[in-house]
């Protein structure tokens, strides 16, 4: 197996790994659509899907199995080429930034070491897809929706990036690994306690950076019906749903990587020597991210939609603010090597 | 270290596959039946009057200003932030300059509403 | 001819093809967007350099937010294709006269006679853990100290040319201060419920009673 493996060209071991991670992905975000409506379903005292296959599971492919049957929609006087690149523009850097992304010890398919500033420059362009399809699309709400999610994904890309700086002061390091290994230990040595601040600004830029409820008025159905993917049908739109969702997935693991240890265990490794369950391990990662994910849904339920002004608010009089100060309070317990996170 | 991008290189190729599939395959299976209603912009029912391409408020174009600004004092802090354990105090200070300048900036930006969304 | 050298020259081919469509679409949009191909090709260019930090900061600030400024403003400027393209003809020979003057300097300067490999001999290629964010952290912020905070007074000067420029009062405006607002607090702020003795209307004149009610609160 091993040998077989071995004697394969190096693109197609590549492309073999690429599919290892790309497809259990796609999955997760097909049935991570199930799971919102099931999960608000419930907060709201409903049942939520339940026609197709047992208890509904089967809803996710009868949804696809539709889209694919519909009709690519193309507006007169849209332009055509830009109508049908916007999507892809979507999806590509949504799926692209899980090449650096490290599931366990070592276990990443790339890993360079300027890893962290590759996510960071890859969920910057995932603003092009939003403009251009609002643009491309000739209509008006398209566009009211593409320039207020424009505005609003620059500005919180600001917080987030400073977020991100206060990571890379505490561990030192743009690669993922390293940032895990910097928080070795148990739960209180993770990196969620002494940045806490800046853990906050993350998780909420995250969801302002994926246009989801509360921050969601780039679609906002109540005032410019669907936004920037108004005129976009059948499988052109099923593409925008899965970079949404496919960015909302990174956004949760990443948040799991940075500021909870990804991988490792809550418990001090002298507790849980050769219990594999308790080790550290790949699972503990996907725990973690399923919490952010299910928080991403919990929010949607929880929360009204924020009105325009208060969002860029939020994020230009709130967020930056915070994020400078904090950044220089974690720089001076760096330097001065405070205990028990930058003792070594 | 080259090494490690080809496999970036690679993925983004599938990240792009990943989105032109699914519109082929929606382009085949689905039915391709024009007609000018259907095909006319979405407007709550009515005619269009104009082009929808209107012209914006100029404040979209500060906000794209100062998010440049701000995207440029993220990359000067990257570098410092990966180097600041072997820099020490010194580059600490340094760096408080530095945000302390731009911070100056970002009071007058504040005193002056330029974030203030009316 | 290794992969490299390969990559090299299609990612040149990518770059000098999407600057020639930049200056030649005749939709603004396409340029921009022919522009931002350009970048991330010249990003991938440097990346083969092994200056991956510059190639990555190159997407995150140029794509990522100066072509973003591009976008919006052509986009939402509505620029008439006609006249800006009215002289292109009579402009050209001229602009061909420059273009190569400008070719000529460049080779001049940049030509194997000053760079070539006999003066800056190929770089060793950097190890498996050669960081090039850190190695640039620790020049700029030691050796370069002085030049990071001029750098810090022109961004200052762009934000505040920024403003003066283009920030315009609305004074017609109607508008509500959002940080009023989440200064609300619980008690004094918002509605008040007083609780009274329930009154007889019924012998009340017609007429008065409301706004009675209304001042004995």
């Amino acid at each position: 197996m091993i040998e077989l493996w071995n004697a394969l060209p190096l693109v197609i071991q590549i492309l073999f790994k690429i599919a290892a991670i790309v497809l259990p992905l796609l999955g997760l975000v097909a049935y991570y659509t199930y799971a919102e409506r099931k999960v608000i379903g419930y907060m709201q005292v409903r049942i939520g899907p339940n026609r197709v296959g047992w208890r509904g599971l089967l809803q996710p492919i009868a949804d696809a199995l539709k889209l694919m049957m519909k009709e690519i929609i193309i507006p007169t006087k849209a332009d055509k080429t830009l109508f049908l690149l916007a999507p892809m523009l979507t999806i590509a850097p949504a799926l692209a930034a899980w090449a650096v992304f490290p599931f366990d010890e070592g276990l990443v398919l790339a890993d360079i070491n300027a890893g962290l500033l590759y996510i960071l420059a890859l969920s910057s362009l995932g603003v092009y897809g939003i403009i251009i399809a609002g643009w491309a699309s000739n209509s008006r709400y398209a566009l009211l929706g593409a320039m207020r999610s424009a505005a609003q994904m620059v500005a919180y890309e600001i917080a987030m990036g400073f977020a991100l700086v206060g990571v890379l002061v505490a561990a030192g390091s743009l690669n993922l690994g390293a940032i895990v290994a910097a928080q070795e230990g148990h739960l209180l040595t993770w990196f969620w306690l002494p940045l806490l601040p800046l853990f906050g600004v993350y998780l909420i830029s995250g969801v302002a950076e994926t246009n989801r409820a509360p921050f969601d008025v780039a679609e906002g159905e109540s005032e410019i019906v669907a936004g920037f993917h108004v005129e976009y049908s059948g499988m052109a739109f099923a593409v925008f749903f899965l970079a949404e969702y496919a960015n909302m997935v990174l956004i949760a693991a990443l948040s799991a990587l940075l500021f909870m240890g990804g991988w490792l265990s809550p418990l001090p490794q002298s507790w849980v020597e050769g219990n594999w369950l308790l080790n550290d391990g790949f699972h503990w990662l996907l725990l973690k991210t399923f919490f952010f994910m299910f928080l991403f849904l919990w929010l949607r339920a929880t929360f009204p939609r924020y009105r325009y002004d208060q969002i860029m608010r939020l994020g230009w009089k709130v967020f930056i603010p915070i994020t400078i100060v904090w950044i220089l309070v974690v720089a001076l317990a760096v330097v001065y090597r405070l205990p028990p996170w930058w003792s070594a | 270290m080259l090494d490690n991008y080809l496999p970036i290189l690679i993925f983004i190729i599938v990240g792009i596959l990943v989105g032109v599939g699914p519109l082929v395959l929606g382009y085949l299976l689905g039915p391709r039946r024009p007609d000018s209603e259907k095909d006319s912009p979405y407007e709550c029912g009515f005619e269009a009057f104009e082009t929808a391409r209107l012209k914006f408020d100029v404040r979209y174009y500060l906000v794209a200003i100062l998010f440049i600004i701000f995207d440029l004092e993220i990359a000067f802090l990257f570098p410092w932030a990966v180097a600041l354990k072997e820099l020490g105090i010194f580059a600490f200070w340094a760096m408080v300059v530095f945000l302390g300048i731009l911070v100056v900036g970002f009071v007058y930006e504040w005193k002056k509403g330029a974030l203030e969304w009316e | 001819m290794g992969f490299e050298k390969f990559l090299f020259y299609v990612l040149s081919l990518i770059t000098v093809w999407s600057s020639v469509m930049v200056i030649t679409r005749k939709n603004p949009v396409h340029s921009v967007l022919f522009l931002v191909l350009a970048f991330v090709a010249s990003a991938a260019l440097w990346v083969l350099l092994e200056a991956e930090f510059l190639g990555i900061v190159l997407i995150l600030v140029y794509v990522g937010a100066v072509m973003v400024l591009f976008l919006f403003v052509v986009m939402m400027l509505d620029v008439d294709i006609a006249t800006l393209r009215a002289g292109f003809i009579g402009y050209l020979p001229l602009g061909l006269l420059i273009a190569a003057v400008m070719a000529v300097e460049i080779f001049l300067i940049v030509g194997p006679a000053n760079f070539g490999l006999a003066a800056f001999p190929s770089p060793e290629p950097a190890g498996v853990d050669a960081s090039n964010t850190r190695d640039l952290g620790l020049l700029l912020y030691t050796v370069y100290v002085y030049p990071v905070e001029i750098a810090a007074v022109i961004l200052l000067v762009a934000i505040v040319a920024a403003i003066r420029l283009t920030l315009r009062r609305r004074p017609d405006n109607k508008y509500v201060d959002p940080a009023r607002q989440v200064r609300v607090r619980k008690g004094p702020d918002r509605v008040r419920l007083v609780s009274m003795a329930t009154e007889d209307l019924a012998p009340a004149p017609a007429g008065a009673t409301i706004a009675d009610k209304g001042e004995s609160q």
